[in-house]
């Protein structure tokens, strides 16, 4: 996807000073934005972890005191397992909806298009607003709790039950995302070459094997992209704790990010919440390194 | 989404789709009468549970003060415009959404503008560093957002910048992502059309203005749609930043009411308020919404 630089074969000469400074005024805005606002804060990011800087106050440098605080801090651990597990359920359930409605809605037929467009209405929509209604759904007596009590299923609020609310939480978000895997697998599917597929299918293959031998490893790219865009997006939920549970109850649905938010703007302790965002970016180094270890070795 | 800022943290540089291959795409013959009926079921299936949540916040946010019930309240009546002539008149709905459409339009400007730019330069021009400095950019997309937005709140809390425009819409102009995108755009165009135009005399600030400004068209409705989604959308930024009542965008403005314990009808009125322009924008511009994350990946 990265070109190389067009025209590079074609003009090998020396830019003159007056063209290379031209062109530096075009970059130059943007490059200041940058460095003030996305690469100074990384730098400062992990090095305001190893500091007690509180808004206002002075930096002190306190060496390894805040992870030494956050690898004895419960909190940390609890907010860390829910992290993952909310990730490890969340994605897997938002991949599987995305493959099965990309597969309904491959082929041309009359409303297919009013379909796709349903399923990526919930992508444009706030998790906030999203929130607010779902807070309702799954309320004491609303639909989800009716629904699941008709099914013999565990009924009352799932938001308020410490095993349930993170459940709760994945299917709000997978209503949320899959409508974006679903696009993406989509565009895919129509780039899978007409020739394999007839092949397979005068081979007498079924419906399920040429899914299952043709189209899924053609996907095998596309799927992992979403895996790794999922995995991004779980690992960084927040908008929908904040408003359905604030983290509860007792800190049940009190995830990495959450944590960073409260220990830095409710606490203003900004040194430990550097530290917790030092925990993500490992966690997030980590888990891509395993993805692509594992679903994105090359065949 | 709570990353407007790292919107870029979702891209790898590896791309999402691989270089296209348009052959012929497999049609197979109409599927069988069975196949067509489960299809279509478990469409409606999805349909109707996608839609669901959309239909009881318009419903219930057009219902008198009260409890509610299932299914009861899902009946369109009785019907009451109460509780939007309270979120509109009593709350500060229209002034949160102001904000919300400064915060979008200045920002989708901003970040337009000096992407283009640079995505130029770095398209088609040469000079000393670009390789780095490109590179650079690309490696900032790994760091979580979360990461950068302590020490970048603290940047614009020293410049006395939170609770305002300015320090919650410039932060988010340093967008890498959207660099990203215009330089491949761009690099795709012929550099014929820019030779024409300088050999005509054209300064370079000319060049970017008639050639390339008229040229970009279609990357810029991509990537504006999106910049606005994401803005609009935008939680936990807006959150730390515009942290007084005048200052909250529609996202925390109606967290903030849900907080202090609004009635329902209410706070799905405000919803209702928030989703509509939205809404609005999906409906005439869907295709730029679609085809930008079908072709560029770009994060919803």
């Amino acid at each position: 996807m990265v070109a190389l630089p067009a025209g590079r074969t074609r003009r090998p000469r020396r830019p003159s000073a007056r063209e290379a400074g031209t062109a530096l005024l075009f970059v130059l805005p943007f490059l200041l934005l940058f460095i003030v606002f996305r690469f100074g804060p990384a730098i400062a990011g992990a090095v305001l972890g190893f500091t007690d800087y509180t808004i206002g106050g002075e930096a002190g440098f306190v060496g390894l005191d805040n992870f030494r605080r956050l690898v004895e801090d419960s909190t940390f651990w609890s907010a860390l397992r829910v992290t993952v597990i909310f990730t490890a359920i969340s994605v897997p359930l938002s991949m599987i909806a995305s493959l099965a409605m990309a597969v309904l809605t491959r082929r041309m037929f009359r409303g297919v298009k009013l379909f796709r467009s349903i399923f990526f209405l919930p992508v444009v929509t706030s998790l906030v607003l999203a929130g607010v209604v779902f807070t309702w759904v799954f309320s004491e007596g609303g639909p989800w709790s009716q629904a699941m009590g008709a099914l013999g299923l565990p009924a009352g609020s799932w938001l308020a039950d410490s095993v349930l609310v993170v459940p709760a939480l994945v299917l709000v978000s997978v209503w949320s995302r899959f409508g974006y895997g679903m696009l993406i697998l989509l565009a895919r599917m129509q780039d899978i070459p007409a020739e394999l597929e007839e092949a397979a299918l005068t081979d007498g293959a079924s419906a399920w094997q040429r899914f299952r031998y043709v189209t899924l490893p053609q996907l095998r790219p596309a799927l992992f992209f979403v895996a790794i865009i999922e995995t991004t997006v779980s690992f960084q939920v927040f908008d929908t704790i904040y408003v359905m549970t604030g983290g509860g109850p007792v800190r049940s649905s009190y995830t990495l990010v959450y944590m960073l938010y409260d220990q830095g703007f409710k606490y203003f302790d900004l040194g430990y919440a550097s530290a917790v965002g030092v925990a993500l970016f490992v966690l997030t180094i980590i888990v891509a390194l395993i993805q692509r270890l594992t679903l994105g070795r090359e065949k | 989404m709570t990353d407007t800022l790292a919107p870029p943290a979702a891209v790898t540089p590896t791309g999402p789709v691989p270089p296209r291959r348009r052959s012929r795409p497999y049609r197979p013959g109409r599927p069988s009468l069975t196949a067509r009926i489960v299809r279509t079921v478990l469409l409606l299936l999805g349909a109707l549970v996608t839609l669901f949540p959309f239909y009881a916040m318009v419903v219930l946010s057009f219902k008198p003060t009260g409890p509610v019930t299932f299914p009861d309240s899902l009946l369109p009546w009785p019907f009451s415009t109460e509780a939007y002539d309270q979120v509109i008149g009593a709350k500060s709905v229209l002034r949160w959404m102001w904000n919300t459409v400064v915060y979008s339009v200045v920002s989708v400007v901003g970040v337009l503008l000096f992407a283009s730019m640079a995505g130029y330069a770095f398209a088609k021009k040469r000079f000393p560093g670009k390789e780095a400095m490109f590179w650079s950019f690309l490696a900032m997309l790994m760091v979580p957002y979360h990461v950068t937005m302590i020490p970048t709140f603290i940047i614009i809390a020293e410049l006395n910048g939170v609770d305002s425009y300015w320090g919650m819409i410039v932060p988010t102009l340093a967008n890498a992502q959207a660099v990203f995108l215009m330089r491949q755009f761009i690099a795709s165009l012929p550099d014929s059309l820019f030779e024409a135009a300088r050999l005509d005399g054209c300064s370079e600030w000319r060049v970017y203005v008639s050639i390339v400004l008229p040229l970009i068209k279609p990357i810029m409705a991509t990537l504006g749609v999106f910049v606005f989604l994401w803005h609009w959308n935008d939680f936990l930024w807006p959150l730390i930043v515009g942290q007084s009542l005048d200052m909250r965008t529609l996202t925390t403005g109606i967290a903030s009411l849900q907080q202090e314990n609004v009635a329902l009808n209410m706070l799905l009125a405000g919803s209702v308020v928030a989703f509509v322009p939205i809404f609005m924008a999906y409906l005439i511009g869907q295709r730029y919404f679609t085809e930008g994350v079908s072709t560029t990946g770009i994060k919803g």
